[in-house]
């Protein structure tokens, strides 16, 4: 990797030379640098939840040998969250979802379907400029990628749902209860629609089922992608559910069917990633007390979809 | 004359078809009342939501062909939801309107052609000459933007709450063409576009948002536009319905749109 110097150090802790101590312990933080791998040890330590067997967790990119200068929570590591790592000086990218697109993460593309005959294996795939560019991108910049979802979400107290609460401003609530319940102002939904917007500064991602004009005071949050079961269990409870990702087939037409049914019921889905994203920022925050040598930073994906007019 | 029952109407579906029915599926059955139920009028929608069923039974349709599931969970399976009270408010508005529930998934995509595709192109002005080949659901359009392009489909479908990922201003004209949570993968280098219904954003086996995140960044041409679940199949359901009406002369037989769920913020 590339040894950051120590007037490249001074520059990126952003410390004029007056700053004199800090200058000085420079060296001394920079001999100490932990590797990716050191600090995958210190997560699993630290992170409260038995390490699985079967997990997406792991490497998926780069040397774990490698000392960290930075590191860069997300959630989801795209080429343009790793151009910002880079520019920031971060060199452990630690993503909640996939780094080459697919569960598997494999950085070269899938293999095609159509197989050469019985018996024969599939041909191997061309080679695919998006995967290509984005493997040499993180070899040029010596990054290493790290998945944490698996564990990071088994957390106690939900870190996604913590995030969520605490960017849309819920978190200070006195009556949440259960994790996943607050109050708001009793609004409307359409106005809270609009509040939600702003404070996830979604574009066009957000897609709602209820009547605008539904009074909202109990709000249930299901951020990542979740399954009917969820739903059944906290709609009832609340007047509005804000979702990641859910089943169009499975809680969309509940929840449809709620309000045919005239039940003050509303769900607004904001979309798996930009649900995701503020718990990737709780990530870096206890990352910075348990790795406190290295600087820990979020960098947003934001909202991947737009709305034509 | 005997009534029509709807035990008739799905072995007039099965003979129709033109290949043998599929025993093993668990999707397309009975999902309320029975094959003895008396068949007044037929209604095909894409989902068997309350207001569809409210509003085939205000049409004097009581045989209701949805294309998804009607309990909220595909398999239709009853101990996820029966001890919801609104799985009950749905049992008594069935019955209250002599309802019978036949589903038709799994072999309908199985038909040749699929009229969820055939009806999803027709709204879109997709047409045959265009396509690179039958049944590839890959069309060469004229060249235009993504933005164009992504507006014209809200126009066609009066999708509220599409969705695009990707430049706006890309140079596209290679579309390809997906429904439901059947959408192809976006890495094909021969297509620019995929449309498609539903598709989860991460870790399934190619996730098309962010390989478009990147080719974007990389100034490589990609798009990925979702018309929702909805949306994207209940087009389909039209053709369904003349294809039923076609053998079942003595009721009606008509769409019933249970149309798009969502409304979008401003």
């Amino acid at each position: 990797m590339k040894r950051v110097s120590r007037r490249e150090f001074v520059t990126v802790a952003g410390i004029g030379a007056a700053a004199a101590p800090f200058v000085l312990r420079a060296p001394k933080l920079h001999a100490a640098a932990p590797t990716a791998q050191e600090i995958v040890d210190r997560i699993k330590q630290r992170v409260g939840v038995a390490w699985k067997p079967e997990t997406v967790d792991g490497f998926k990119a780069g040397d774990p040998s490698t000392p960290v200068t930075g590191i860069v929570t997300t959630a989801m590591a795209t080429m343009s969250v790793l151009q910002e790592a880079v520019k920031q000086r971060a060199n452990l990218v630690i993503t909640f979802e996939p780094t080459y697109y697919s569960k598997a993460d494999s950085p070269t593309p899938p293999a095609g379907r159509r197989g050469g005959g019985p018996g024969t294996p599939p041909p191997e795939a061309p080679a695919d400029p998006v995967f290509t560019a984005k493997r040499e991108f993180i070899a040029k910049n010596n990054l290493v990628v790290w998945r944490f979802n698996d564990h990071w979400r088994a957390r106690t107290p939900n870190p996604l749902v913590q995030g969520l609460s605490a960017s849309l401003g819920l978190a200070s609530s006195t009556a949440a209860d259960a994790g996943q319940r607050f109050d708001v102002h009793a609004t409307t939904l359409d106005a809270l629609v609009i509040d939600v917007k702003k404070k996830l500064g979604s574009r066009g991602g957000m897609r709602i089922v209820g009547d605008p004009h539904l009074r909202v005071q109990r709000v249930g949050l299901l951020p990542g992608s979740t399954p009917i079961q969820d739903t059944l269990k906290l709609l009832p409870t609340v007047d509005c559910v804000i979702a990641g990702e859910v089943r169009e087939w499975e809680s969309v037409e509940y929840a449809r069917d709620l309000v045919t049914a005239g039940q003050p019921k509303s769900l607004i889905a904001i979309g798996r990633i930009v649900s995701e994203d503020p718990g990737m920022r709780v990530c870096a925050d206890w990352l910075g007390t348990i790795v406190p040598e290295v600087k820990s930073h979020w960098v947003t994906v934001g909202d991947p979809y737009w709305r034509p007019l | 004359m005997a009534a029509l029952t709807a035990g008739e109407v799905v072995a007039r579906i099965k003979s129709h078809l033109g290949f043998a029915w599929r025993e093993n599926t668990y999707r397309d059955t009975f999902k309320f009342g029975g094959p003895d139920t008396e068949v007044k009028g037929i209604a095909t929608t894409m989902f068997c939501s309350m207001g569809a069923i409210e509003q085939a039974a205000a049409a004097g349709l009581n045989m209701i062909i949805p294309h998804e599931d009607t309990y909220w969970n595909d398999r239709d399976d009853l101990s996820v939801v029966d001890a919801d009270p609104l799985y009950r408010t749905k049992v008594e508005l069935m019955t209250k309107h002599q309802i019978v529930i036949f589903r038709m998934h799994d072999h309908m995509h199985a038909q040749r052609p699929d009229f969820t595709w055939v009806g999803l192109t027709r709204v879109l002005g997709l047409t045959s000459d265009q396509e690179t080949a039958p049944q590839s659901h890959r069309f060469t359009i004229p060249e235009t933007t993504l933005e164009a392009l992504a507006s014209d489909f809200k126009k066609r479908l009066g999708d509220k709450a599409i969705r695009v990922v990707g430049d706006p201003r890309a140079k596209v004209r290679r579309v390809q063409v997906g429904v439901g949570y059947a959408t192809p993968s976006v890495a094909s280098p021969d297509i620019d576009v995929v449309v498609s219904g539903e598709q989860q954003e991460a870790d399934g086996a190619l996730d098309s948002p962010e390989y478009v995140l990147d080719a974007t960044s990389l100034g490589i041409a990609k798009g990925w536009i979702m018309l929702g679940h909805n949306v994207s199949e209940e087009q389909g359901m039209l053709e369904m319905a003349q294809w039923v009406k076609s053998f079942t002369p003595e009721v009606p037989v008509q769409l019933i749109r249970s149309g798009e769920p969502f409304w979008a913020p401003k």
